[in-house]
């Protein structure tokens, strides 16, 4: 990406930020100010950015894997529903063993995100069925599927409203520091990010599965093994959006509840996008979504701005990213 | 049951208008997963013009308009541009849900109270004539695809692009016009939503409608006629699912909302080729 798009497209979305705030009727230093305090200014607020990144790095670094192969995962929604549905089942079987919980946690929530994805894995290399129509298909399966979790099998009886049963306060993940609610789930995150960044861009596997995500064809007439190599980054993107879902069970909400979550599976494409579509870049985006979702809040309280604004933002930067770049090659991803 | 009846048609216009409109756009060869966030742009427009004043049918203008807007924008996007349409609509949607939010907060201010808005009148068979026309667009473009001329040319445009242009004509101006209507008709249902059943604007008003319209497209696969029992079994469920608020039946109304998924993923899996798709959907414009 050359430095002069980048540049147009940061000023022109800061342009239209400052644009929206006087449409607000506030004062864009007072806009700004209010949105760092909110995002970064104390301890709980900069612990509300890390404990919000969670779920945002997984789906970005989720969506940079699929995507760099050549799979438009549109899933990671309906996998990260997953990985908090299969949380909600198993935390609550052994409220007094903290670690099997836990170990439970993160075993079936990427595993429920893997097996989430794998219909339209199999659709797209049996059937030849668009990964974009089987995901988006699946996406209402699930959101259907926590549906009826929440009021069915996984119910708390104790509970005014469809939720499912409580992690004991044992098994949720403790703050990092006192007063705030970031958790090691972040950690977990960003040590994720780095290891995919490590595999894309310095191993031979991350060099067979970016051959193939960029020309298919090629790769195949070098002996790549395409399929294998295609639904492994379909599952593994799954079992990363699942993860995401079980931490943010296992971290922040305790449960599962209907609807779950405002899109951070979409959210999580647009970060890997704007961050260029490299694990790194889609974190250090998700961080900066992040960022703006908790800061958003004292926007609206303390300038009077619409906390809306943290959602326009990210995505008139990245739809100026696409306006930018354009165009695609004849055997893009698809 | 006459209450039924009319509720089921009633929740089952929005979906079939802006399915209706997608599938259009997707016969073209383009497709906009993004009719989530169109739908929310109708609803709340809709919503703004009848705050302003304006009578229920020229909210629904007003709406149109907007709709018609949203489709250029996807198109300078999608299709001039040539960006994945995939990435312009996933975008999309956030941008929708962001600024409907946004403008609804700077409209409404602080207040808690609800704002209503007047519903459009009822006609024949106790639904408004909006309503009743949505049944007649899935039928209007089967023969419109079928007979004429320009409808032969936009099935082209999602078929066999190259050949298309080979005519002499410009595959671009084909798919942005499809974007354009596909976007009137998105519109027409989220504002449909607001002049019928539910008069007041909530943050994400559509709640998944847009989703649910994609679903049936490839349910019906890609045939305008089959989307008409789709959307009434779904508006049928819907209704069910309203006047059965007391608990206990959440797994079959959650087993109907994610039937039209299921069954369209199995016919995706039964069928030979990409399930009846058109052959060039999503590619870029020649």
């Amino acid at each position: 990406m050359k430095a002069r798009t980048v540049l147009a497209v940061a000023l022109g979305t800061v342009a239209a930020a400052t644009l929206l705030v006087l449409l607000a009727g506030a004062s864009p230093a007072d806009a700004l100010a209010a949105l760092l305090r909110g995002a970064f200014g104390s301890k709980a607020a900069a612990g509300e950015t890390a404990a919000r990144s969670t779920g945002l790095v997984l789906t970005a670094v989720a969506a940079v894997v699929a995507f760099r192969a050549g799979v438009l995962n549109i899933g990671l929604e309906g996998q990260f529903l997953a990985g908090a549905a299969a949380a909600a089942a198993v935390g609550p079987l052994f409220p007094d063993l903290p670690f099997a919980a836990r170990a439970a946690v993160i075993l079936a929530a990427p595993l429920a995100g893997a097996l989430q994805a794998a219909p339209a894995a199999w659709l797209a290399e049996k059937r030849r069925v668009p990964p974009v129509l089987s995901t988006i298909l699946l996406n209402l399966v699930a959101a259907a599927g926590v549906t009826w979790l929440v009021r069915g099998p996984l119910r708390d009886p104790a509970g005014d409203y469809p939720q499912s049963r409580a992690l004991s306060d044992a098994v949720l993940l403790a703050p990092l520091v006192p007063g705030a609610r970031a958790t090691a789930a972040v950690l977990a995150a960003l040590v994720l990010a780095a290891l995919a960044a490590f595999l894309l861009s310095r191993t031979p596997l991350g060099l067979a599965l970016r051959a193939v995500g960029e020309a298919p064809r090629a790769a195949r007439a070098a002996g790549l093994p395409d399929v294998r190599l295609r639904s492994g980054a379909f599952l593994a993107s799954g079992a990363l959006a699942g993860l995401g879902g079980g931490l943010e069970v296992l971290a922040l909400t305790g449960r599962l509840y209907d609807p779950f979550t405002a899109g951070v599976g979409y959210s999580g494409i647009a970060a890997a996008l704007l961050g260029g579509m490299t694990p790194l870049g889609g974190a250090a985006s998700g961080v900066l979504f992040a960022a703006l979702g908790a800061g958003s809040s004292a926007l609206q309280r303390d300038a009077g701005v619409p906390s809306a604004l943290a959602s326009i933002v990210p995505a008139l930067a990245v739809l100026g990213l696409l306006l930018a770049q354009g165009g695609r090659t004849a055997e893009g991803s698809r | 049951m006459t209450g039924f009846v009319e509720i089921a048609l009633l929740l089952a216009a929005p979906l079939l208008i802006a399915a209706t409109g997608e599938l259009l756009l997707e016969r073209a060869g383009s497709i906009q997963i993004g009719l989530e966030g169109t739908m929310l742009v109708g609803a709340f427009v809709a919503f703004a013009a009848g705050r302003g004043g304006l009578p229920p049918a020229s909210s629904l203008a007003a709406a149109a308009l907007a709709g018609f807007l949203a489709g250029l924008l996807f198109a300078l996007f999608a299709v001039a541009r040539r960006a994945d349409p995939i990435l312009v609509g996933t975008v999309w949607n956030l941008l929708a849900l962001g600024a409907t939010a946004f403008a609804y907060r700077l409209a409404a201010g602080e207040t808690g109270a609800v704002l209503e808005v007047r519903t459009l009148p009822r006609g024949l068979f106790g639904v408004p004539d909006a309503v009743l026309a949505s049944f007649l667009a899935p039928v209007v473009l089967h023969f419109w695809l079928a007979r004429t001329r320009a409808g032969l040319r936009l099935a082209a445009a999602g078929e066999n692009p190259e050949a298309l242009r080979s005519l002499g004509l410009s595959v671009v101006a084909v798919r942005s016009g499809a974007a354009a209507a596909s976007g009137v008709l998105g519109a027409l249902g989220g504002a449909m939503l607001i002049l019928t059943v539910s008069p007041t604007f909530v943050e994400g008003v559509t709640a998944g409608r847009g989703f649910l319209a994609l679903a049936l497209v490839v349910f019906a696969r890609w045939k305008p006629l089959a989307l008409l029992p789709a959307a009434l079994l779904l508006g049928g469920v819907t209704a069910l699912q309203y006047q059965l608020q007391a608990g206990g039946f959440g797994l079959p109304y959650a087993f109907f909302i994610a039937l039209p998924g299921l069954v369209a993923l199995g016919a995706l899996a039964l069928a030979s080729t990409r399930g009846g798709a058109p052959k060039a959907l999503g590619s870029a414009a020649p």
